[in-house]
């Protein structure tokens, strides 16, 4: 089947389903919705897509997938975000996580933890951030000491998105001395009722209480979910950046795509007449967009190729940030008043998804560290002073 | 389509025709011996990119716009092909009808030197037709343009006698389509051009003991503008590889355009002193782009070009598929 054909059959099936996809039924949805709602509308899609087998193209057949181009996932996650059947951050959380665990867990870890991600039974974060260690990931100190059967682990992460919804955790703690930099980190995948763990939401700029500050008190993981081997942590974290910035990218333009295509659609609804500085903002924030899809278009093939994605990803993650944020700040001015006043669910939609925009220069590694990546490695230019 | 390698070769043998030639027009009709006329027929976007790309990267003033809008136009390529291009920042045809002649108002490449005679575009009652008229009778003036080798300037005539009328097949929207796809291919190569003799000049400044390249404020400078090239370049690729919706195009060349004076303004910046002088050859390529950029809409117009396209479908298109 080519992409073409699965795209067709999907968007047939979508429309023939759209109704029961949405567990509100076709209500409007709240002006306040909680991440239960969320999660729950999230699973809901994930299982009937899994059941339907559209979850699971892409996917190797020991993880019970179906097999074929990952392309397919991205696809999926695109027609997806174009029906606003999922909350895209939910969503993006399994194209990065499970190719990592996938990659660096043993078999049988793998085959008994990725099936429950994929059929939406359960939900997993990523504990890499902390107080001290945002950018200068490197630095983290979150211990973990070797012990009979396993590791006990203390410290404390930051930033860990649905902490408090996820059954499990891909953590990167520090087991070689302190100051031993990229080589003492190792990666666990750890359980999120372990005795000894707790956390705290962090409510955002939005108002959605997306992140997690998450402690580890002593918590104990067994050997079994160690990923790849002591030492390896640097690797585990470097490789989920391929898979961040592919088919997890699609997915996030896609959803770019279809506020643009929403807002363009808000414009000319008003008598289809847009002055000249609406027309012209309009215009900038769908050559933003179209700037990375291009680009995100070309690595989709490059890693359907086989090919290893690289520092070059680093201008799809620019440009990300770029379309994503050039896209929000048209809506403030194409939509007057809207985000500022607006009382409906769209309104609080659009405020909430622009607050989160604030963000796309920072999360995942920020624009200027994304700079320096392509100062060094794409231009040439030495090191840094 | 032609194959990736085949293509590479032949822009690298323009670019030695370019490089060897005594004259802009010597260059025009080598291009020609190379094959210029056949990839253009055979693979016209395709080709077309390849040789902008070479342009920019050259520098070089010759006219191959006129072939891409002739042949856009369903007429031949050749090298005394001479179409007066649309006023600056603007995609409408340049010509309109005044009684029996026609009103010109519109830019001309190098062409004009040789060329006996010039195509109008001509918009009336909301069809295009193209009329010829004579060079001479269009008013030009070169000496003080801002580009030392005035690949284009501007020409104009109150009323220039129709000396022929030629049939065309194509329309007006795919012709400005293909000739920005084209300019954006340029502008590309120029702003790459300039990207490295900024980068050269900051790997090889010392100052403060150090090579000005390890500064973060230089380098980040310089990532902008590669960033902004390489996205413009995937949406211009698009185009070339098989999508020939006209409003690719049109944000190829907004893109490009936008790209381009960040690079001006960046890497003037890093090149500092040096890059101010004529003794440095930035202010070539800078100034190429600034008229480049005017060429079938800018990066200053075309946004609001493309806003009201998409409002007027009430659609943001997704344009390319996985």
């Amino acid at each position: 089947m080519n992409s073409d054909e699965f795209r067709r059959s999907l968007v047939a099936w979508l429309d023939d389903n759209d109704a029961p996809l949405r567990l509100t039924g076709g209500q409007p949805p709240s002006v306040t919705p909680d991440l239960d709602d969320e999660l729950a509308q999230f699973r809901h899609v994930k299982q009937a897509l899994f059941d339907a087998g559209w979850g699971r193209y892409g996917w190797a057949p020991e993880v019970g997938g179906l097999g074929g181009s990952p392309m397919f996932r991205a696809i999926v996650g695109e027609e997806i975000a174009s029906r606003d059947l999922a909350e895209p951050g939910l969503w993006s959380m399994i194209e990065v996580l499970a190719p990592t665990v996938i990659a660096f867990g043993s078999p049988e870890l793998i085959a008994t933890m990725v099936p429950p991600l994929l059929r939406g039974d359960e939900t997993w974060c990523q504990g890499f951030s902390e107080p001290s260690t945002g950018s200068d990931l490197a630095s983290l100190t979150c211990k973990a000491t070797k012990v009979d059967g396993g590791f006990r682990v203390s410290g404390q992460k930051v930033w860990t998105s649905y902490a408090q919804v996820a059954q499990r955790c891909i953590l990167l703690t520090r087991t070689g001395e302190p100051g031993s930099a990229h080589r003492g980190i190792t990666a666990l995948f750890v359980d999120m009722d372990s005795p000894g763990l707790t956390f705290r939401p962090i409510e955002i700029q939005s108002g959605a209480l997306e992140f997690c500050e998450v402690f580890y008190d002593d918590v104990f993981v067994p050997e079994s979910r160690l990923l790849g081997s002591v030492g390896q942590g640097w690797q585990v974290a470097m490789d989920i950046l391929p898979y961040e910035r592919s088919t997890s990218f699609w997915h996030r333009g896609a959803f770019l795509h279809h506020r643009m295509d929403q807002m363009v659609a808000a414009a000319a609804a008003h008598d289809g007449q847009v002055n000249d500085h609406e027309a012209h903002v309009l215009g900038e924030a769908y050559q933003a967009v179209m700037a990375f899809r291009c680009r995100s278009l070309h690595t989709q093939h490059r890693v359907s190729d086989g090919e290893q994605l690289g520092a070059e990803t680093s201008v799809d993650k620019i440009l990300t940030a770029i379309a994503e944020q050039t896209l929000f700040d048209a809506a403030r001015d194409v939509l007057p008043g809207v985000l500022e006043f607006g009382t409906d669910a769209d309104a609080a939609r659009w405020r909430r998804e622009f607050m989160y925009s604030r963000a796309a220069t920072i999360y995942g590694g920020t624009s200027e560290i994304q700079r320096n990546i392509v100062a060094r490695r794409l231009l040439n230019m030495g090191v840094e002073a | 389509m032609i194959e990736r390698d085949e293509l590479a070769l032949l822009a690298t043998s323009f670019a030695g025709a370019i490089a060897q030639a005594t004259s802009p027009q010597a260059a025009d009709a080598e291009l020609y011996e190379l094959g210029w006329a056949d990839l253009l027929g055979m693979a016209p976007r395709q080709g077309a990119g390849a040789a902008f790309a070479v342009l920019g990267t050259t520098g070089s003033p010759i006219g191959l716009l006129d072939d891409v809008v002739a042949h856009s136009l369903g007429l031949s390529a050749s090298p005394a092909m001479c179409v007066v291009m649309p006023q600056p920042n603007s995609t409408a045809p340049a010509g309109t009808m005044a009684g029996t002649g026609v009103a010109v108002d519109g830019l001309i490449s190098a062409r004009r030197s040789t060329a006996e005679l010039a195509l109008v575009p001509v918009l009336h009652n909301g069809t295009i037709s193209i009329v010829a008229v004579a060079m001479s009778s269009l008013e030009a003036n070169a000496h003080f343009a801002i580009d030392p080798s005035a690949p284009f300037v501007r020409v104009t005539a109150e009323s220039a006698a129709i000396v022929d009328r030629v049939e065309v097949t194509n329309d007006w929207p795919m012709v400005v389509a293909n000739a920005q796809a084209a300019l954006a291919h340029q502008l590309i190569a120029a702003s790459r051009e300039m990207l490295e003799m900024a980068r050269q000049h900051a790997v090889d400044r010392v100052q403060f003991g150090r090579a000005i390249a390890s500064f973060q404020a230089v380098r980040h400078k310089l990532a902008e503008v590669f960033v902004a090239t390489e996205g413009s370049a995937a949406v211009a690729n698009s185009y070339v590889d098989g999508e020939c919706d006209p409003m690719i195009a049109m944000l190829a060349k907004s893109l490009a355009g936008k790209a381009a004076r960040l690079a001006c303004a960046n890497c003037q910046q890093v090149l500092a002193g040096i890059g101010f002088t004529t003794d440095h050859a930035f202010h070539l390529t800078m100034k190429r782009t600034m008229v480049l950029d005017t060429i079938f809409g800018s990066s200053r117009t075309l946004p609001a070009d493309i806003g009201r396209a998409l409002v007027a479908t009430g659609h943001a298109p997704r344009l390319v598929e996985l």
